[in-house]
């Protein structure tokens, strides 16, 4: 096994139906690098991404972490892992206030779930961490309102924040700045790259904000029609003849993605 | 802050249902040595319509723990109560137990009840989870009806003469079975509250908000839910033994769907997920069907169901969620009122 790399898939397939949404894809994330995948609409990347966390169970194929078989592992061992997962579609708890989305996250891998006569707050660790999280993703101000009440791009910050709270070794972000207005994705672009750089963590990345993908990745994936198209650094696929063909071909790139 | 004015208002509620049969007796003119000695008159009446409030109230916040806290849709939850009430009556009426064990069996049907509806927790969700609940219900509702049990449960008419314990009987002990039940209904509620604001009970309204995120952050959704089936079993199954105590007959309808929806509306009209709702709610529901009852005589179901669609189209929210979410308001509006005649005031001297 190559000690370098922490994800890995083999040959996973998703099939729904006739349709291949995941066509024998293996890729190899190696370890705090920032990996990004890319690709047309309905390219695959979404399903691949939950075939990875095991939200879409395989037709074919393994998942393997740290050289461990997780292909089939229960949704909720996937974040004891060391393993956070954000979602295109917002995914938070929205009645519950910001503080509480992200202290029950802080919670989620701790020793005292099953306390029924403690309240939760005898717990400072939880709060404390929380605390420091909605600093570092910039929602101190917003700590007691409902989620639901965030601007959508607020909401994207939170659910990065949540899956932040354990300390995950694994960030799986699909489309991070999905929906999120043009003026507010440098900041969120800034966020991701600052998590990297200061606690090492790897990344694996669906984006379809180009200059985004470029200017942060160390590996690019390009995926069409659930294949791999093309793999390697940001200026190899930059120079990349099959790529620029199906760049410049039409095959449907979102080019430059800002309000979508 | 909050906490103690939470408690004020609990605390309240408590001391003037406690000063209640006394003062009742006051009102009419019944010596309070006579009401103590448990002679009949208005004092009397009014425990027993109470005792059926604080009875009624365990029920539904029970049910507030599964689907207003943990978003859990059961529509067997009648089940939990009666299986406690059948429960309570054959261990005291054919295996002549002493009350504690009584208790401490109806605490393990609570349980196993609990641990059935489980079976199914990870399998199905939302309506079909109420639906398979419904069809556990149902069984057990034709189960205890049947032939068969005649000679422990009563068949279609009910357990009757279940011998009631000499201290807690509720034709001559009717204000000691008060404030047992009162006591009950208090310590459930403080445990509702404390289990709510507990890690566990926390993750309980996580799951209701959003099962799938929570699975993602790694808690394991199933054992939260059992814990609150769990929880809500031990609960329902006591209530029903209370109501074995006090009624006359356990009828097999208490575990009709029908009960079940008494459990629902109680907390439509009390408010969802509150918990406090439960018991505002239970109050609400019988005093309604009790006047209404007095008032129009027949058709008072009728009018009780107009009641009800009115109740819910003008308080969304229930009573107690309503209540909440006004109180801000006013709250605002008050400060907003202030801070204009703070400003429009002189300043300096
Ligand atoms: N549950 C499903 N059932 C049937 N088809 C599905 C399902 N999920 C995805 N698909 C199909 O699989 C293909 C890949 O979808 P996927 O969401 O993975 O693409 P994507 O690359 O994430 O696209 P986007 O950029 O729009 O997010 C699409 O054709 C989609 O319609
Ligand atoms: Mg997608």
């Amino acid at each position: 096994m190559d000690n370098n790399v922490i994800l890995e898939s083999e040959r996973l397939r998703k099939e729904f139906g006739a349709l291949v949404a995941v066509n024998d894809v293996s890729i190899k994330i190696r370890r705090n690098t920032i990996h990004s995948i890319i690709g047309p609409n309905g390219a695959g990347k979404t399903t691949f991404f939950n075939l990875l966390t095991n939200n879409v169970e395989p037709t074919a194929g393994r998942v393997i972490y740290k050289g461990r078989d997780i292909t089939r592992l229960p949704l909720h061992r996937i974040a004891h892992l060391g393993i956070g997962r954000s979602f295109q579609i917002t995914n938070i708890f929205p009645n519950l206030t910001v503080l509480e989305n992200v202290r029950l996250a802080c919670q989620s891998l701790g020793k005292h779930n099953f306390r029924l006569f403690n309240h939760y707050q005898h717990f400072r660790g939880d709060e404390e961490r929380a605390g420091q999280v909605l600093r570092q993703v910039g929602l101190t101000e917003r700590a007691l309102t409902p989620a639901r009440t965030l601007p959508h791009g607020d909401q994207r910050k939170l659910e990065l924040g949540m899956i932040l709270a354990p300390d995950p070794e694994m960030l799986l972000l699909d489309e991070p700045t999905a929906g999120m207005a043009a003026e507010v994705v440098p900041e969120m672009i800034d966020l991701i790259r600052q998590i990297h750089q200061t606690s090492h963590k790897t990344v694996l990345l669906v984006e379809h904000n180009m200059g985004l993908v470029m200017s942060i990745s160390d590996c690019i994936t390009v995926m069409h029609q659930g294949a791999v198209l093309a793999e390697g650094t940001p200026s190899e696929i930059a120079a990349n003849k099959t790529v620029q063909s199906a760049y410049l071909g039409g095959l449907g790139w979102r080019v430059v993605d800002s309000g979508q | 802050m909050k906490i103690l004015r939470d408690h004020a208002i609990l605390g309240a509620v408590a001391v003037f249902l406690i000063a209640f049969p006394f003062l009742i007796a006051l009102l009419d003119g019944q010596s309070i040595g006579a009401m103590l000695a448990g002679q009949s008159g208005n004092s009397k009446f009014y425990q027993g319509l109470l005792i059926e409030i604080f009875i009624l109230a365990i029920f539904a916040i029970s049910y507030d723990l599964l689907f207003g806290i943990t978003g859990l849709l059961s529509f067997g939850h009648a089940m939990f109560f009666s299986v406690g009430a059948y429960t309570a009556g054959i261990a005291l009426k054919s295996l002549k137990l002493p009350l504690p064990e009584t208790l401490v069996l109806v605490v393990f049907a609570g349980v196993a009840q609990a641990l059935l509806f489980s079976i199914v927790l990870p399998r199905v969700k939302g309506i079909t989870f109420a639906l398979v609940t419904l069809g556990f219900a149902s069984v057990f509702h034709i189960v205890i009806m049947s032939h068969e049990l005649n000679d422990w449960a009563g068949g279609d008419v009910g357990l009757q003469n279940i011998p009631k314990p000499a201290l807690l009987d509720p034709a001559n002990q009717r204000l000691t079975f008060y404030f047992v039940a009162l006591a009950l209904m208090l310590l459930v509620y403080l445990f509702y509250r404390r289990f709510v604001d507990s890690p566990t009970g926390r993750v309980c309204s996580a799951i209701r908000e959003n099962e799938h995120r929570a699975q993602m952050l790694g808690f394991n959704t199933f054992y939260f839910k059992l814990a609150a089936l769990i929880v809500s079993g031990i609960t329902a199954a006591l209530g029903g033994a209370l109501h074995a105590l006090y009624q006359p007959i356990v009828s097999p309808t208490s575990a009709s769907l029908g009960y079940t929806v008494n459990a629902l509306l109680i907390i439509l009209i009390g408010g969802v997920g509150t918990l406090s709702g439960a018991l505002v709610g239970a109050a609400a529901f019988r005093l309604l069907q009790f006047y209404l009852d007095k008032l129009f005589g027949e058709s008072s179901s009728f009018i009780l169901g107009v009641v009800y669609v009115a109740l819910v189209l003008f308080l969304p929210y229930g009573i107690i969620g309503t209540w909440r979410a006004k109180k801000l308001e006013w709250r605002a509006a008050w400060q907003a009122r202030w801070r204009a005649w703070s400003a429009a005031r002189p300043r300096g001297k």
